[in-house]
């Protein structure tokens, strides 16, 4: 990891790509969709049957890092035709892309949940969690810890949000799996710890998939020199 | 999806950087203090500094309305025990103690300098104190970092020398400070609190003082305040480790506004409130709040969401108001801590009961039914129509011994860990304005008042007495609410030798707020030990 960031930093790169992002949060412990990066039309349908579809395609770059407003998301793709159709739309947008990233589609059921890295001056690496999604913006339910999280401190984060009851049992989904969310909580504040190229981290949505939290789209922001 | 913005002055210059977790970030650089050697995780010895033998202030004069003699008349009327030095070159004497023209001449050691010359002497008076041997000094002068680029070279100059010199530096730009143990009260007001276990650490002298202020009028003791100014040398995480191993120190209670290293503040803060609470308000909670935080001590106040749950994650109570802080503080010092959020309710009067309920349920504290035997021994001894559940309705029954043995019940209960009693005390008043309106209308006694409310008011001190004896024979803390109360009533009643005081309470949820804090406190404590 600590290749890959300096290389990054080194390039002068922003960001990392969703794909690199996605490796480095894996290896903090947070659980992530399937993912593959393929470098070919035909790449892309081979990886999307071998993970079964529906799948989901995006274009992956660095330099793509609000890729639902640049039309590079593509959800649900059921077949071979349509994969092949979405590989074709992204890379002839004109940006120059690592490739496209062929992700595993997760129904989730409708409960999203926001996990991040900041900053502060005084305090160092702080941890964020809270209601994702759509509604990150307007209801603003988070809470912050300094890094390095105890188990203790993850679990009483995951408690003080307002929106809390919807980790439990929820319209027929069952309770999430609390200690999945507190080992990715305590992993993120150590990658803030572990490495002063990353500046911040933003894994949002978390989904919920069965009772498992799982990140579908992770971006790390680096501390540019 | 971009969430970032910036918002505006009117001149168009960048004032904060919203960012995209909503906390807005002030775009000026964090301060760069000159703090060559410091944080290097040893603690400081400052008991020279709040216990001295001998005391010099340094700027001392006899007009009235001056810096040099507010500290020194309040040194003086105090009655602190030690030798109290006045130093200046324009006199040679201050209100009758014979002048020194420099620390040098002071025949006697020195310990302590109270400095209230301007900025631009205080490096000859440090120097004198290096020569004198005095490394103990608090800073009155303003004129520092807090003014622009002389100061801040001034006050780096003044760093440098004292960090050099080893010297403990309060402030600059302080109000003072005051140790109730020895009779210190050096601030530029004559606040007087009386002695306790409370300890204040403020970065602004007048909220420290205002607290300082209601302390005096409620009864409630203070031990040390210290206005941190500037925090040039000593920063308020240094008071906060002097004060967690102060044995005269029960309870701190810090005003915060800006912290410059949160780890080491959060690291000393953890190892302090594992062995006494710390209670915190910090200033800036909202864009405005932080802007004039930001002028006012030249700190950087950082973004209150993070603060609050740093304090939060080091185990420090955070409050939003300065009269909070105080209420807290006291139950803090004066009770035993709850081992449990289950909450037994005793009241005169059924409406007071059902809100105590509400509130205890808002605030995470459970209401739980009456044990068979307790409910058993209640229903023989009170009138039928008592409300048969917890909270306890005495149906407006105002006899004493009916209250204590309702008291005893519920607090001997292992069903309970707190317990809340509405309405004994002031029931005296009530009676005594009956009888007055009676006596109004021509009929009765002065005299027969006046014996009637001796005996009520010994009853009411009883009943006091009696809540101590319950406090200390079961190890739970009892939350009495008053039922009239007046102006002139103390807060804080307390008996020789005690080992716990009677915190009396104005309302239901000042009493719930106070339990409900000491039970998320306890339970910090019992999940990290």
């Amino acid at each position: 990891m600590k290749e890959l960031l300096k290389n990054a930093v080194g390039k002068g790169q922003k960001a990392l790509s969703e794909y690199d992002s996605a490796r480095v949060i894996a290896s903090a412990g947070v659980a992530v969709t399937k993912y593959m990066l393929a470098k070919t039309r035909d790449q892309a349908v081979s990886f999307a049957r071998e993970m079964g579809f529906p799948v989901v395609l995006k274009g992956c770059s660095d330099k793509v890092t609000h890729k639902t407003e640049m039309g590079m998301v593509k959800l649900k793709l059921k077949s071979d035709q349509e994969v092949a159709a979405a590989y074709d739309e992204l890379t002839g947008k004109g940006v120059i892309l690592d490739g496209v990233l062929v992700q595993e589609w997760i129904e989730g059921d409708k409960r999203e949940f926001v996990i991040g890295l900041t900053r502060d001056p005084q305090f160092g690496p702080c941890v964020m969690f809270g209601l994702g999604g759509i509604f990150t913006e307007v209801l603003k339910d988070v809470s912050f810890r300094v890094a390095p999280l105890t188990e203790l401190d993850a679990a009483e984060m995951i408690e003080e949000i307002r929106t809390r009851k919807m980790l439990d049992e929820f319209r027929g989904s069952p309770a999430v799996e609390r200690a999945a969310l507190v080992k990715a909580l305590i992993g993120i504040g150590n990658l803030g710890l572990e490495y002063d190229e990353i500046r911040e981290i933003d894994i949002n949505p978390m989904v919920i998939n069965g009772d498992k939290p799982v990140a579908v789209d992770a971006l790390v922001i680096l501390n540019s020199k | 999806m971009s969430m970032q913005c910036l918002v505006l002055l009117h001149d168009n210059k960048p004032a904060y950087f919203v960012d995209k977790w909503y906390r807005s970030i002030k775009l000026s650089p964090p301060r760069i203090r000159s703090t060559a050697g410091k944080g290097d995780g040893t603690m400081r010895d400052l008991s020279r500094l709040f216990y001295p033998r001998a005391i010099a202030v340094v700027g001392a004069s006899d007009s009235m309305f001056k810096w040099g003699s507010y500290i020194f008349t309040n040194l003086l009327a105090a009655g602190f025990k030690g030798e109290v030095y006045p130093v200046t070159l324009t006199r040679d004497s201050v209100y009758g103690r014979k002048a020194y023209k420099s620390l040098m001449d002071i025949p006697g050691e020195v310990d302590l300098v109270f400095n209230t010359t301007p900025a631009n002497k205080v490096m000859n008076v440090l120097r004198d104190c290096s020569a004198k041997g005095v490394r103990n000094i608090v800073m009155i002068t303003s004129g520092f970092s807090e003014t622009g680029e002389e100061g801040k070279r001034l006050e780096e100059e003044m760093v440098a020398y004292a960090h050099a010199h080893e010297m403990n530096i309060v402030g600059p730009n302080t109000m003072g400070m005051v140790n109730t143990a020895c009779s210190i009260y050096a601030t530029g007001s004559l606040v007087k609190p009386v002695r306790g276990g409370i300890s204040i650490v403020a970065q602004s002298g007048n909220v420290g003082n205002q607290v300082m202020e209601w302390a005096e009028q409620q009864n409630i003791g203070i031990g040390k305040f210290v206005g941190s100014g500037n925090e040039g040398v000593l920063m308020c995480e240094d008071y906060l480790e002097y004060l967690s191993e102060d044995d005269d120190t029960n309870v701190i209670l810090m005003y915060l506004e800006g912290i410059d290293n949160g780890r080491r503040f959060m690291e000393i803060a953890k190892r302090t409130t594992m062995k006494k609470p710390v209670i915190a308000l910090k200033a800036g909670r909202t864009v405005g709040g932080a802007r004039a935080a930001a002028s006012h001590t030249g700190a950087m106040a950082g973004t209150y969401a993070t603060y609050a749950s740093a304090l939060k994650q080091s185990g420090v109570i955070l409050t939003t108001a300065p009269t909070q802080m105080l209420t807290l503080s006291a139950a803090f010092d004066a009770l035993p801590l709850p081992r449990g959020n289950r909450v037994g309710v005793v009241t005169l009067g059924g409406g007071w009961g059902v809100i105590t309920a509400d509130e205890c349920e808002e605030q995470g504290l459970a209401l739980p039914p009456l044990p068979d035997d307790v409910f058993a021994k209640l229903d023989s001894m009170l009138p039928p129509f008592w409300s048969k559940g917890n909270p306890v309705d005495l149906v407006g029954q105002p006899d004493p011994v009916l209250f204590s043995e309702s008291l005893r019940l519920m607090v001997s209960s292992d069903a309970f860990d707190a317990v809340i009693i509405l309405g004994v005390i002031g029931a005296t008043k009530f009676v005594v304005r009956v009888n007055q309106m009676v006596l109004d209308l021509g009929y009765g006694s002065q005299q027969e008042v006046d014996g009637l409310s001796a005996v009520f008011r010994k009853k009411q001190f009883d009943f006091l007495d009696t809540i101590i004896g319950f406090m200390e024979q079961y190890e739970k803390p009892i939350y009495p609410v008053a039922l009239v109360t007046s102006p002139e009533d103390k807060m804080l009643y307390s008996r020789n030798g005690g080992k716990y005081k009677v915190a009396v309470y104005k309302t239901p949820e000042e009493a719930v707020f106070c339990l409900a804090h000491q039970y998320e406190y306890s339970r910090y404590l019992r999940q990290r030990s």
